[in-house]
This record gives structure tokens, sequence and C-alpha cells, in this order.
């Protein structure tokens, strides 16, 4: 067996390029008929969804129905109470979980009218303008809403149902003000001082949902939202913010898991951007006192972030995914989130777990701004954050 | 059986058709399909983002700042692994086996968990009591961390059939040990360096999530930026144009690399690896080989040990609190994850990927190497470079990608679960090829030749020439093809597979809630994940063909 140089010969070239085609197209055929037989059904959706729920009972539907509801990664629910629902409706719940929350709601956005599943949970304020511009959802009064106070149904066109609410606060290591002996702030001025210089940790606006509500929170607390200079008041807290230290991370993991003092990745600061409903989590023997437990929330910085839920335009099943919008007001599931998702219900009918009452703050009154200026301005606000931080 | 070239060449093409049209349809459709709808967003082509991205100053900067981090990040590696690779393949030394396996394990951690490994020894109250988090170090040690194993596991694999009595001849002859090394050794590792090299320049300069994780604010790569622009802010006109700057210095640099492998390949008379290795022998011998260890333990240990560690330190107490959690802590919740369950989905996309892979790179990998005799034609170069450009192109390019492209028929793959493993496959498939490009290249034609003259049928001298002396990079291959998947990388985060949740979406689930159990059992299932891997690595690095010696 011999072979020879090529001859200089341009034909075999092409022929490669017929067989890329010839293997491309079988290829296509092959997956075209392993997958076919794909349902479509697309525009059949009402203008609005009438309520689901009639004289306080779920509507039942034909066995086999199916709905799927699309959530971001943090979603959870007790197995039986998922079950409760497919009871009392014969309606069996997939969940989709489908990145953070703006991940879920970008990738809603981008297949519009045809989306991957029924019902969209986990859209917060911040991201309702866009979805109200690529007009998302299918607008549903629920009648749950009687049990939800108004300051949660913030759209009067009913696209999106409250669900619960997640205030985002700043958290202090109990422990760590303890030994330093010092006193636990509880203004933003208070984050100031060059005692606590270096010891906040707080993240990145742009890719974290926090770290963004955080943001929103100096804005709506230091003014200035309208400014668009770097003499804004709140960008001006933010470079005093800097000069104190304060450290900016991608993410709530990296804050919480390493940077945090107070949490199991033992990091060196006591100050982090987290949740009102972080510290009960912190508590491993349920007979500490409140006044004891790892980990507190300073109530004067916390940002009012709500969760919705909507009937994504283009689904098939909007009636049903109207019943498990009622389902997801309705105590069980309410009265369940908390221990699931370490969120509120907004269901003021709900009773909290033990522990919550224990070892959470009720904040009362926090700070939030209207979700069509957020809309507006978000991305401004970053840009600024950023031509200080980067 | 006929001999000319022209129904060679023919076999040849036909072998690169599988892999190319796979890539066509899970690489360049959706790719295609994304930056289309930010370029022609109402059907009429808009190439303002184009023009504002490239004039941007920022953007220049970031563009500038990613491309010399990751060659500076690639020779930092080179320098690093270079070492270890000698270890390998000249050395036998306790533990081997494990060690080349465990190379591989910072591969397949989610990148939240390497951060916390190496932030708990360069963080904040880090063991080393340096904070390194932030800045540009944190970055350079993280990316040696990530590509030691491609550089020691690629040129190592091939030092180990290099002959040492070239080198043992050139001492002889009075060459000091480095020009020994310099004049006889490196021009024959030069390949395998250039392709370790690429496939690093590649993955550092699409460096994203360890660059968010241990470098902050500061440090934001193109990756990052398009990253920002897709996900966050649905910018797609300005995410498409970045993502083809991105595109044009990948292909660039794949160029530049392949013409660097090509006129570098230099046939062998390859050795047995078992001839090669032996014992270390004198002072100098013990105190390389040692050296090296401690390197090893350095980079690598030290950070895992902080997650082993971890994973023991349970809210009760130190212990296996953690561990037990895993299957108990929240049962009856929709996101529990069994372990078992997690595990078993895990091992079955990798397995599903590395198959995928093996296959379509082995053949794109005979069809671009060639015989060793003549050169290769110019679609065999296209086609090596076409399919490692998935490597360098930005993951959530390709994931957004797959979602818009995979939604409506004939291709409705969006929520179907094989769409991961194909997906991993398109990741892992430039792998393969770089890995068993240079060692067939490196086969003397002359020994199919004389198989063929004693009368061997094609397939046979492939079965008994080719075969065995590539089993080893082939092995390689696939460790780090199932690596791959089981790392969850790139494209697929964006990937819903709601029914078989794997190994590192369920250590994900745990990292993003508070407290000490949660954070106890991310660890302890990190840890599950370690040794998961280095237990089928080792078993990939035994299969041999049946009856070969192993090379």
């Amino acid at each position: 067996m011999t072979t020879d140089p090529p001859p200089a010969n341009p034909a075999p070239v092409r022929r490669p390029t017929r067989l890329v085609l010839v293997g491309l197209a079988l290829v296509l055929a092959v997956v075209a008929a392993a997958c076919g037989g794909g349902e479509s059904s697309k525009d059949d959706t009402p203008a609005t969804v009438g309520p689901a729920i009639s004289q306080g009972q779920l509507p039942t539907f034909d066995p086999g129905t199916t709905i799927t509801v699309v959530t971001h990664d943090s979603f959870a629910v007790s197995e039986d109470v998922l079950t409760q629902f497919t009871d009392a409706t014969n309606v069996e719940v997939r969940l989709v979980p489908s990145g953070d929350a703006v991940a879920a709601v970008n990738k809603a956005i981008l297949t519009a009218g045809d989306p991957e599943g029924d019902v969209l949970f986990g859209i917060d304020e911040n991201l309702l303008a866009s979805a109200f511009a690529a007009d998302l959802f299918v607008p549903y009064e629920a009648r749950g809403l009687s049990t939800v106070p108004e300051q949660y149904q913030v759209d009067p066109e009913h696209r999106v149902t409250p669900i619960d609410h997640g205030d985002v606060c700043i958290n202090y290591d109990r422990t760590w003000f303890r030994e330093k002996d010092l006193e636990v702030p509880t203004s933003f001025e208070d984050l100031l001082d060059p005692e606590l210089k270096g010891k906040l940790v707080v993240e990145d606006p742009s890719s974290s949902t926090p770290g963004l509500a955080f943001l929103l929170a100096t804005v709506a607390a230091q003014g200035g939202g309208d400014d668009d200079s770097s003499s804004a008041a709140w960008l001006q807290y933010w470079q005093k913010l800097k000069d104190n230290g304060v450290k900016v991370v991608d993410g709530w993991e990296t804050a919480y898991n390493v940077d945090f003092s107070g949490s199991a990745g033992k990091g060196d600061r006591p100050l982090v951007v987290s949740y009102a409903s972080s510290p009960p989590v912190e508590v491993t023997d349920p007979s500490t006192p409140p006044e004891d437990a790892p980990t507190g929330v300073l109530a004067d910085t916390c940002y009012r972030q709500t969760e919705f839920a909507g009937i994504l335009r283009g689904a098939g099943k909007a009636e049903a995914a109207g019943a498990f919008i009622e389902f997801m007001l309705s105590l069980p599931f309410q009265e369940d989130m908390p221990e699931q998702m370490y969120v509120y219900p907004v269901n003021s009918q709900a009773v909290l777990p033990e522990a919550w009452e224990r070892y959470t703050t009720p904040v009362e009154d926090p700070l939030a701004l209207p979700f069509e200026e957020v809309g507006a301005r978000r991305e401004a606000w970053i840009q600024q954050w950023a031509g200080l931080f980067r | 059986m006929t001999t000319a070239p022209q129904p060679r060449r023919w076999w040849r093409a036909a072998l690169a058709v599988p892999p190319v049209a796979f890539l066509l349809v899970f690489f360049v459709w959706p790719v295609a399909a994304i930056l289309l709808k930010g370029l022609r967003p109402d059907g009429a082509w808009d190439l303002s983002a184009l023009g504002d991205v490239l004039t941007d100053p920022v953007i220049r900067r970031v563009a500038w700042f990613t491309l010399w981090q990751a060659v500076l990040s690639t020779a930092l590696c080179v320098v690093a692994g270079l070492p270890g690779a000698a270890l390998f393949a000249r050395f036998r030394f306790a533990g081997k086996r494990f060690l080349w396996a465990a190379l591989l394990v910072p591969f397949v951690l989610p990148t939240v968990v390497v951060g916390v490994a190496l932030l708990g020894v360069i963080g904040p109250n880090g063991v080393s009591g340096v904070d390194l988090s932030g800045t540009l170090w944190a970055v350079l040690v993280a990316h040696v961390f990530f590509n030691y194993a491609v550089v020691v596991r690629t040129v190592g694999g091939a030092w180990s059939t290099v002959d040492p009595r070239l080198e043992e001849a050139a001492r002889t002859l009075g060459a000091s040990p480095w020009r020994a090394f310099r004049e006889v050794t490196w021009p024959l590792l030069r390949p395998a360096v250039a392709a370790a090299s690429s496939i690093v320049f590649l993955f550092t300069f699409t460096s994203f999530g360890v660059v968010l994780v241990v470098g902050g604010v500061r440090q934001r790569t193109l990756e990052v930026e398009i990253y920002d622009q897709t996900a966050r802010f649905l910018h797609l006109d300005v995410a498409a144009a970045l993502a083809l700057v991105q595109l044009v210095v990948v292909v660039a640099a794949l160029a530049w690399f392949g013409r660097t492998q090509r006129r570098r390949a230099v046939v062998l008379d390859q050795r047995p690896a078992a001839e090669v290795a032996r014992r270390p022998r004198g002072w100098r011998e013990r105190a390389f080989v040692g050296t090296n260890l401690l390197f090893m333990a350095a980079l690598l240990g030290v950070p895992l040990a902080v997650l082993v560690v971890r994973s023991f330190d349970a809210p009760a107490g130190w212990g296996t609190g953690n561990y037990q959690a895993l299957d108990t802590a929240r049962r009856g919740s929709t996101s529990f994850v069994p372990p078992v369950e997690a595990i078993t989905n895990s091992l079955l996309f990798a397995l599903a990927a590395t198959v995928v892979a093996v296959v379509l790179g082995g053949c794109a990998a005979w069809a671009v190497a060639g015989s060793g005799r003549e050169p290769s034609p110019r679609w065999a170069r296209w086609t090596d470079t076409a399919l490692m450009v998935p490597l360098g192109t930005s993951a959530v390019t390709v994931g957004f990608g797959m979602f818009v492209a995979f939604g409506d028929p004939p291709l409705e793959l969006r929520s179907s679960v094989w769409l991961v493993p194909l997906a991993h496959a398109v990741v892992a498939i430039p792998f393969v090829i770089r890995l068993l490009v240079p060692a067939l290249r490196s086969i003397d034609p002359q020994l199919r030749e004389a198989a063929g003259v004693l009368g061997a049928s094609p397939w046979r001298v492939w079965r008994e020439v080719d075969l065995p002396v590539v089993s080893r990079a082939l092995a390689a291959a696939a460790g780090f093809a199932f690596a791959v998947s089981l790392g969850e990388f790139g494209a697929t985060v964006f990937l819903a597979r709601p029914e078989r949740p794997t190994l590192p979406v369920a250590i994900y689930r745990f990292l993003g809630q508070p407290g000490p159990l949660n954070f106890g059992q991310a660890m302890a299932l990190s840890v599950v994940l370690m040794a998961l891997t280095v237990i089928v690595i080792m078993a990939i690095d035994r299969l041999r063909p049946i009856g070969s010696a192993e090379f």
C-alpha cells in the first residue's frame, strides 16, 4: 500500500460539500421523524380569563390535563400540597425551573406568543415593565386577591397576581457585633461609620436580583433617581460606601456563603445584603432565644420585593392556569411557601411557621419604588453605578 | 484492494460528514438563530449595534483585557503544566493513577463551588492568609486551577509515547539536560502543547463564571458582557455584535494554532507507556517528583481539601450530618433530589455525551489527521477549525440560541432531555479531536503500509495499528468529554430539564438557599461529585482495546 502526494486537483474539494448537505438532510429527516407529533396550540387564548373559582371551589378539568409552570430555580413546594391541587382539579402540574428570575422572564420574552409553559411564576416588580411591554400575560383577576393587602396589588389590569414577598435587607452577624462591642447599625448613614470600614458586602446590581434591590433601596432612601449625572444623591451615597470599603461580588451565593461572617462559609464581613427571611434558617437550635439568633436584619434598609405569577399568552390551557393561580393564593400553598422558598405569604390569613414568628422581624414599611419608574430607569441606574465601580 | 489516493480521500471526506452535520444542526443553526434575532430584528438588517460596539471605548477595553488575560493564562498554564506532564510521562510513583484522574476534578465542580474552594484559600479569611479576591491574580490562579489538567493530560499523554532513548542518546553525546529537552523532546511535544494551548486559550478567552466569582466586578471579559446583554438586558443586537467580535478572535486564534500544529507534526517511533515510565532514581529525580507533587497539592489539593473539610462541618457538629441530610432534609418537596437519582442522571447524561463526542470526534479526527504522509487538504483543515469553534463561543449565545432555534418543528427539542447531552457533546467534540489528531499524525505511515503489504484489510489496519497507538489519547479524550458533561458545561445551564436534575443542578439548589444545613449539603454533594469523577475517570483510563499493549 503506497500513498502518493495528492495531485493538484480541485475536484475532490467539492465532493464533501455535497456529502455534508446529504448528511445534514438525513440527520434532519431522522430527527424530525423522531420528534414529530408535537402539538401546537397557539392563539386560542381568550383575551382575558374568567374567574376559575366558583363558590370557593376550584373547577375540575378532564383527567389527564397537564399544565406547565415555568419558574425560577428557587421555586419549591411540598409534594403533598401540589397533590391537593391535582386531587381537586384533575390537573397535573409540570414544573420547569428556568434559571434565575431575570433569565426566566427574558426567556419568556424571547418566546412570547409561543411560550414554554402556561404559567410563569417568580417575576418581581423590577421585571414587570419589560414583561408588560412584550405583552407576555393574559389578564386574570383572581378571586383569591380578596385576601391580599392592597400594597401588593400593583397591576390594576391584573396581568400578574402577587404570590409572595421576600424583602431584601442588610443582614448582620450578631456574634461579631457582640465581640467587638459595637452598636448594630440601623440606618443607611450608620453604614458609613469608620468603625464599619470594609465590613459590608453587596451584590452586583447588574447580575444579581438582591443586588439590584439594594441599589433600588438606596435610590428610594437617598433620592436623586431622576438625576442622570454623577452627582445624583443616591450615587453620592454609593461613593461614600465605596470610600468605606464596600465589597461588591457577583451574586448572593458568593456574598452570603463566602464573604459573610454570619453564615457557614465564615467570611470576614459581618454585614451582607440578603433577605428578611434569612435569619430563621441560620438558627440550628430551636431553643435559642430570638435575641441570641446568629443573624439579624437591619429593618430600615429593607426593600420590598414581591413575586408574581401570570398566565402566559399563547398557552393552550389558560383556564387550568387560572385555577393554579387561585391555588397559589390559597392557604395550603401560602402557608407552605415560607419553609420551602424562604418567602413571606401575601395572603393575610396565612399563619407563619413558629420559627419565623420567633426569629424574623416584620418589616412594616419597606422601601419601594413604582414598577413603572424602575422599568424606565433601571438600566440607566445600573450604568451610573457601573461608572463608579468598574 | 486499491491503494490509489483518490478513494482513500473519499473515505476521509465521508468520515467528516457526520460531525459536520452535527455541528451545523446543534451549533451553527442555534447560534445563527440568536445572532439573526439581534442583527435582523424585523426582517431587515440592522448593523448599527455592530458599529456602536466596535467604537465603544469600554468594550474595546474589555476586549483587550479578555485577549491578554487569556494569552497570559494560557502561557501560565503551559508553564505550570509541563513539569506535571513530564512527571506523569516519565515516572512511576504511588497513587499515579488516582492523581491522573483527580486532575480533572476542578473541571466538574460548579463554578460557585470552585469559588468557595479557591476563595477558601486565597479569599477573605482564606487559609493562605492572602486575600486576592477581586483581583487579576485571583482570575489567573483560577484559570490555572481549571486548566492545569488540560495541559498535563494532553501533553503528558503525548510525552509518554516518546522514546526516552532519544533524549538519553543526546545526553550521551554530551548535551546538557536542558539542551536535550529543548532540541530533542520539545520538538516532538510541540503538536500536543499546541493542542493543549488552543483548548486553554479558548476556555480562558470565553471564561465567565469563575471570572465573576473570583474576579468581582472589575475583571470583566467579553463573555461577561455578552451574558449581561443577553440574559440580563435582552439587548440582542449588542449581544450579537459582541458575539461576532468574540467569534472573529476565536477563528483567527484557531487558524494560527492550526498552522502551528500542522507545521510541527513529527512522525514518531512510539513506545508503549509502560516502557517509558520508571521509578525515580537519584536525588535529582526524587526532588523533581517531590516538587511536582507539592505543587499539585498546593494548587489542587488545598482548595479541594477546603471543600472536604467543610462537608463534614455539619450544623450539629463535626461528622457525616450533611451527607445524611442529603437523603432526608428536603424530602417531600418538589425541589428534593434523591442523591442516587442525581448521580444516575449525571452519569447517564455524561455517558450519552461521551459516546456521541467520541464517535463524532473520532470520525472527525481520522478525517482531519490524514495518513501522515500527505498534507491535509484544505477542506480538512477548515473542518478541523470549524469543529473547535464551539469551545470558543459564548455559552449564553449557544444556550439562548438553542432555546430559540429548537422551539418549533422540525426540531422541537426545547424541552427534550436529549438536548442536554447533545449540547454537552458539542463542547466535548473539540477535546476528542485535539487529543486524537496529534496522536494520529505521529503514527509512522510505514506501519500502516507494512500491515497493508502483509495483507491486512483497512479495517484491520485501523484496529491493530491506529487504535492501539492512539488508545491512550482516546481514553484521555473520553475522560475530558465525560468531565465536560458531568460538570454541566456552559450552554446547558440555560436548558431546562426539570425531570432529570443532575448533581450540579442539585448543588446549585442548595447554594441558592441560606442556612448552614444547605451550605453543608452543597459541600457534601460536591465531594460526592468529586469522588464520582475520580472513580469514573480511573475506569475510563483503564479502558484499552483488548490484547493491545498500553501506549
